[in-house]
C-alpha cells in the first residue's frame, strides 16, 4: 500500500467548457472516483456488482470493462484516499484494486451533434442498435487511446490518461469546430 | 492489411489498434535441447506466401494478445482467438 497521498487536480484550463459549438457541449467532468478492478481467474460482472453494492452501497457507480477481466469502476461522487484503502481490505481475494481518479480523468460530450464529432476520431460503431446507452468502448481517438461510453442518447463520456487530456481535449475541440456559431451571434 | 480485425473480446476494430508481434513458433523447445534446435526455434522463421498463423497485440483495444491467420498475399484475416487458448491447448 502506497504511504503519499495523490493530487487529484484538474488538467484542464479554468474555464474550459467556454467553447463555442452551438450543437455540442465539450465538458470536463471533475468530481467522481475511477477504480481499476482486476480480476483474477474468470471472475463475473454481476458477481462483482454484488461485491461493490454490499461492500460500499452509498457510492452507486457504474463498472465498465475494458478488457475480459477487468473494469473500471467509475462514480460521481469523491472518495477520500482513508475510503479507499477500507474499500479495498474489504474486497474477496480475486479481487484487486487500483484507484485511478488521480491518472484517468473523464471528459463529457454531449448535444444535437456528438456522434458527427466522435466518428472523426473513433472507428466504432455508434449507432444506436449497437452502441446503446451504458456501453462502453476502449479504443482509440486520433491516436489517443481512450474510453468511450454512452451515457445518454445525446451524451458520450470520454475517458483518458491524464497525461494525455489536454491533448485530447484540443483535438475534440477542433473536431466540433464545424458546429461552431458564427461570429456576432 | 486489411482495415478491419473483428478482435474475440471487442469485435470489430481497425487495423492500426493492433500491433503486429510476429509468426507463432512451433512450441517451445524443452530446456535442455540442442543448441541448433534452440536456435531454430529462436531465429529462424519461413515467410510463407498465402496463411500466415501470427501473434498480434490489441495495444489499443484491450490489452490482450491475440493469435490470428493472415494471408499474405491478400492481408485478409480470419480465426482470431485469444493467445491463452494456444496455452491451454499446450501448443504455445
Amino acid at each position: 500500500m502506497r504511504d503519499f497521498l495523490l493530487n487529484n487536480v484538474s488538467p484542464f484550463p479554468a474555464k474550459p467548457d467556454a467553447n463555442g459549438h452551438a450543437a455540442v457541449h465539450i465538458a470536463p467532468v471533475s468530481a467522481g472516483f475511477v477504480i481499476h478492478v482486476l480480476g483474477n481467474g474468470a471472475p463475473d460482472e454481476s458477481g462483482l456488482t454484488k461485491v461493490l453494492g454490499d461492500i460500499a452501497p452509498d457510492l452507486g457507480g457504474g463498472l465498465r470493462s475494458p478488457s475480459p477481466g477487468q473494469w473500471f469502476w467509475v462514480g460521481d461522487c469523491d472518495i477520500s484516499q482513508g475510503r479507499f484503502a477500507e474499500i479495498a481490505g474489504h474486497m474477496p481475494a480475486e479481487f484487486a484494486l487500483s484507484d485511478q481518479t488521480h491518472g484517468r480523468v473523464r471528459i463529457m460530450l454531449s448535444g444535437a451533434k456528438v456522434r458527427d464529432v466522435l466518428i472523426k476520431g473513433t472507428m466504432v460503431d455508434l449507432a444506436d442498435d449497437v452502441f446503446a446507452v451504458g456501453a462502453s468502448a476502449m479504443t482509440m481517438i486520433g491516436h489517443i487511446g481512450a474510453m468511450i461510453t454512452r451515457t445518454d442518447v445525446e451524451c458520450f463520456e470520454i475517458m483518458v490518461l491524464r497525461s494525455f487530456a489536454e491533448s485530447l481535449w484540443h483535438e475534440l475541440d477542433q473536431m466540433a469546430a464545424e458546429f461552431n456559431q458564427p461570429h456576432g451571434i | 492489411m486489411s482495415s478491419l480485425v473483428k478482435c474475440p473480446h471487442c469485435g470489430s476494430r481497425p487495423r492500426e489498434e493492433f500491433t503486429v508481434r510476429g509468426e507463432v513458433a512451433t512450441p517451445r523447445p524443452v530446456a535442455g535441447a540442442d543448441e541448433s534446435i534452440w536456435f531454430d526455434h529462436v531465429y529462424l522463421r519461413d515467410n510463407p506466401r498465402g496463411q500466415h498463423r501470427e501473434y498480434w497485440h490489441h495495444s489499443g483495444g484491450c490489452r490482450r494478445w491475440l493469435v490470428l491467420d493472415r494471408n499474405t498475399v491478400t492481408h485478409e484475416t480470419s480465426n482470431v482467438v485469444d493467445a491463452s487458448t494456444l496455452k491451454a491447448e499446450g501448443r504455445a
